[in-house]
C-alpha cells in the first residue's frame, strides 16, 4: 500500500457524467495520461482513472469514475455516484440536445449522490467553434442559477481540461479543509489522513450502510 | 451436446466414451458424476496418470477427436509422429517452459491438483497450456474433417464437437450458420430457406428502417449512430461508410425486434464477428479483413453479409436477452454468480481483490456485457464464438465460467498488485494485444473443467439454470 502513487493528502472521488459522445472518457484521458482518441470506443458501465494534482500544498489525489452516457446504464452507473465528492457534468457545445439534457442529468444526481456534492458544468468540444450550438453565457447563467461551476473545454486540443479539474479539486478541498476547521476530523466522514476517502459533509439519509468511497 | 448416439459409430461421443483410458479431455458432466464415486480406479497420481497418456497430450484439439474414432479412422502418420515428438520434448524440456506459462499453471494448481487426485479428472487443460502450438483451428487435418462431416447432412452434435476447440476459416461461416440454426441441416432446404431469410431481412429494413421513426426508435438510432462509427478506431474496415451502414440497419432492426432490451452500447461489439466471418466468406487468397474495401464486393455479397449477420446475431443473443434489459439484471445476476464461483475455486485470489475494495462488478460489468470482445483481440473473439457456438444454448451459462477462467488466468499479475488502483487499472486493460487462438484454447479449457466441477453442484451458484 506504499507506491509512490499513494502519497497523497486527499482521495477526493470524481465521476464524469453526461450524455453519450459527448467527450467524457477523452476529458479523462486527456487529464491523467494527455491521450485523445478522435474515436474512442463507447464506455461500457464505468471506467476508472486516477492522478495526483497540488492544490495548496497538498497532494490531492483524484480517483475518477467515467460513466456510460447511455440510459440503459443508469441503473449500474448511479451505484457509483455514492461517495463521489465531486461530479463533472459534460454536454458537447456543438450539441444543442446533450445540454438540454443537463436537467435530467442534476436530477440523477440528486437522487443519486451526496446532497453536498460540487458539480461543475463542462461544455466541451470547444475547439469547435463553427458548429457551436450552446452560448457561453447562457450554459454560463445556468449554471449560477443551479450553483455550479462553469468552464468550457476541448479535450482535443487540451484547452482548459487540467484547469477543469484543477477548479474542482480546489473547490472541494476548500469545502473539506474548512469543514475541519469547523468540526475537527473526529466526525464520521472527514478523514484528512492517507488511504480513506474524503466526503464533503455527511448525507442526511439514514439508509444505513454507507458505502466506502474508494480505497 | 452430448447426445445418446450409438459410441460404436459415432466418433463424436470420444469424450463419453474414452474419458477414462484417454482422459485429459475435459469430461462431460456423465462422466464426472461416475468419476467421483469412490469405486473409480484411475491413476495413484497426477505424474502417473500423466504418463499413462502422455501419447494423447501434445496433439492438438483436432487429433483428439479422431482418436476417438481409432478403429475407423485415420490417423495421419505424421501428424501422430510430431504428436509424440512434441510430448517427449516438452516433457523433457518441461522445466525450460517460459515463466509465465509455469506461473499460469500455478495458478489454478492448488485446486486443480486436489481435484485430479480426488476425483481422478484429468486436467487435461494444464497440457493445452504447455503443449498447443498457437493457431491450431486452421491445421490441415482439421479442415478435412469439417469438409467431410459438411460434406453430408452433418449431425448438429458431431458438429458442435468439432467446432468446440476452434472452426477453420474456410469453414467457418458455413459452420456458424449451421450452429446458429440458420442453415437448415437439410441439404436441399438450405437455399430455399436462406433466400427467404435473407429476403424476409430486407423487407424488415424496407418497412421500418426506411419509414418514419417515432420518439423512441428515434432515440434508438441516434444512440447507435454515435457509436457505430467509434466502433473499432484501430481497424480500417469499420471505418468504411458502406461498413456502417450495414451495421446500424442491423442494429437498428434488431432493437425494434427487441422492444424489452432496445439498443444497449456494446451490442454493436456483437455484431463484429458475425459481419468479419460472413465477410471472410468472400475474401479471397487469404487477404487481411481489417483492410478490406467493402466496396469491391457486389450488391449481393453486402446483401448476405448483412442479412446473415443479423439473423445469426438475433440467434446468439436470444440466451442472454436479460443482459440488456432494464437495470440489466442478467448482468448483475452473473457478476454475483462470477464472484461466488472466484470465492470457492480461488480464495487468495478473491480475498485479495476484497481486501484492497475491488468488487465484481467494477471489471466485470463490462466482460459480460460485451461477452469479452472489449478484452480480447477480434480474431480471439472469433475463435471464442467458435465455442460459444457450440455450446449452443448452454452459451449463455459456459459464458460465466470463461470469465471465471479469464480472470484466474491473470491471477499471477493480479497478486503482484497492492492496491486499489493498480488492480482495477489492470483489470481494465489486460495485455492480450498479443494474443492467439491457443490462449483461447486454454480459456475455455479452463473454463469447461469449472463448468463440469460446478454442473454437479448447481447449488454453488444460486441462481444458476444454465447446466442441463
Amino acid at each position: 500500500m506504499s507506491t509512490k502513487d499513494d502519497e497523497y493528502d486527499y482521495l477526493f472521488k470524481v465521476v464524469l457524467i453526461g450524455d453519450s459522445g459527448v467527450g467524457k472518457s477523452n476529458l479523462l484521458s486527456r487529464f491523467t495520461r494527455n491521450e485523445f482518441n478522435l474515436e474512442s470506443k463507447s464506455t461500457i458501465g464505468v471506467e476508472f482513472a486516477t492522478r495526483s494534482m497540488q492544490v495548496d500544498g497538498k497532494t490531492i489525489k483524484a480517483q475518477i469514475w467515467d460513466t456510460a452516457g447511455q440510459e440503459r446504464y443508469r441503473a449500474i452507473t448511479a451505484a457509483y455516484y455514492r461517495g463521489a465528492v465531486g461530479a463533472l457534468l459534460v454536454y458537447d457545445i456543438a450539441k444543442h440536445l446533450t445540454y438540454e439534457n443537463v436537467e435530467r442529468w442534476l436530477r440523477e444526481l440528486r437522487d443519486h449522490a451526496d446532497q453536498n456534492i460540487v458539480i461543475m458544468l463542462v461544455g466541451n468540444k470547444s475547439d469547435l467553434r463553427h458548429l457551436r450550438a450552446v452560448l457561453t453565457e447562457e450554459a454560463k447563467a445556468f449554471a449560477e442559477r443551479n450553483g455550479l461551476s462553469f468552464i468550457e473545454t476541448s479535450a482535443l486540443d487540451s484547452t482548459n481540461v487540467d484547469l477543469a479539474f484543477q477548479n474542482i479539486l480546489t473547490e472541494i478541498y476548500r469545502i473539506v479543509s474548512q469543514k475541519q476547521i469547523r468540526d475537527p476530523p473526529e466526525g464520521d466522514t472527514i478523514r484528512p489522513q492517507n488511504v480513506e476517502p474524503i466526503d464533503v459533509k455527511p448525507t442526511m439519509n439514514s439508509d444505513g450502510v454507507r458505502k466506502q468511497c474508494c480505497q | 451436446m452430448e447426445g445418446s448416439r450409438n459410441p460404436d459409430h459415432d466418433k463424436t461421443s470420444f469424450w463419453k466414451k474414452n474419458s477414462k483410458t484417454v482422459p485429459g479431455r475435459p469430461s462431460p458432466k456423465k462422466d464426472v458424476k461416475s468419476n467421483v464415486k469412490p469405486k473409480v480406479v484411475g491413476a495413484t497420481s497426477f505424474q502417473d496418470f500423466q504418463a499413462s497418456v502422455s501419447d494423447a497430450w501434445a496433439m492438438d484439439d483436432d487429433d483428439f477427436c479422431i482418436i476417438s474414432g481409432l478403429e475407423s479412422t485415420k490417423i495421419s502418420k505424421k501428424v501422430s509422429q510430431s504428436a509424440a515428438l512434441n510430448v517427449l520434448n516438452s516433457h523433457r524440456n518441461s522445466t525450460d517452459m517460459p515463466v509465465t506459462s509455469n506461473e499460469k499453471l500455478e495458478a489454478v494448481a492448488s485446486y486443480e491438483v486436489d481435484y485430479v487426485r480426488n476425483n481422478r479428472i484429468p486436467g487435461r487443460p494444464q497440457q493445452l497450456r504447455c503443449l498447443n502450438p498457437p493457431q491450431d483451428e486452421d491445421s490441415e487435418s482439421k479442415l478435412e474433417r469439417f469438409e467431410s462431416v459438411l460434406a453430408n447432412p452433418p449431425s448438429l452434435p458431431e458438429l458442435c464437437k468439432l467446432s468446440w476447440s476452434g472452426i477453420p476459416v474456410k469453414v467457418r461461416a458455413i459452420t456458424w450458420r449451421l450452429l446458429s440454426g440458420y442453415l437448415p441441416i437439410n441439404l436441399e432446404r438450405r437455399s430455399g430457406v436462406l433466400e427467404r431469410k435473407r429476403q424476409d431481412y430486407w423487407n424488415l429494413v424496407e418497412k421500418y428502417y426506411y419509414a418514419e421513426h417515432d420518439e423512441t426508435n428515434r432515440d434508438i438510432q441516434h444512440q447507435i449512430n454515435i457509436d457505430v462509427p467509434r466502433m473499432n478506431p484501430s481497424i480500417p474496415l469499420f471505418q468504411q461508410k458502406t461498413v456502417q451502414i450495414m451495421f446500424e440497419r442491423i442494429l437498428f432492426i434488431w432493437s425494434i425486434r427487441h422492444p424489452a432490451s432496445g439498443y444497449v452500447q456494446g451490442i454493436n461489439d456483437l455484431v463484429t464477428p458475425f459481419y468479419v466471418v460472413f465477410l471472410q466468406e468472400f475474401i479471397l487468397d487469404n487477404q487481411a479483413f481489417e483492410t478490406f474495401h467493402v466496396d469491391t464486393l457486389t450488391e449481393e455479397q453486402l446483401r448476405i453479409i448483412e442479412a446473415d449477420s443479423f439473423w445469426c446475431l438475433s440467434k446468439f443473443l436470444d440466451g442472454i436477452q436479460d443482459n440488456y434489459v432494464f437495470a440489466q439484471v442478467g448482468i448483475q445476476r452473473k457478476v454475483h454468480q462470477l464472484e461466488e464461483l472466484i470465492k470457492r475455486v480461488d480464495e487468495t485470489l478473491h480475498r485479495h481483490l476484497k481486501q484492497h475494495n475491488v468488487s465484481y462488478l467494477q471489471f466485470s460489468f463490462r466482460w459480460l456485457n460485451n461477452l469479452l470482445t472489449r478484452e480480447l483481440p477480434l480474431r480471439c473473439t472469433i475463435r471464442l464464438w467458435d465455442t460459444y457456438l457450440a455450446e449452443n444454448d448452454c452459451f449463455a451459462s459456459f459464458q460465466l465460467y470463461v470469465c471465471a477462467s479469464f480472470l484466474l488466468y491473470w491471477k499471477d499479475d493480479l497478486m503482484r498488485q497492492n492496491d486499489f488502483q493498480g488492480l482495477l487499472l489492470l483489470l481494465q486493460n489486460l495485455p492480450t494485444q498479443s494474443w492467439t487462438s491457443s490462449q483461447i484454447s486454454i480459456l475455455v479449457a479452463e473454463a469447461y473443467k469449472l463448468k463440469v466441477m460446478f454442473a454437479d453442484a448447481p447449488n454453488h451458484l444460486q441462481s444458476n439454470t444454465g447446466d442441463s
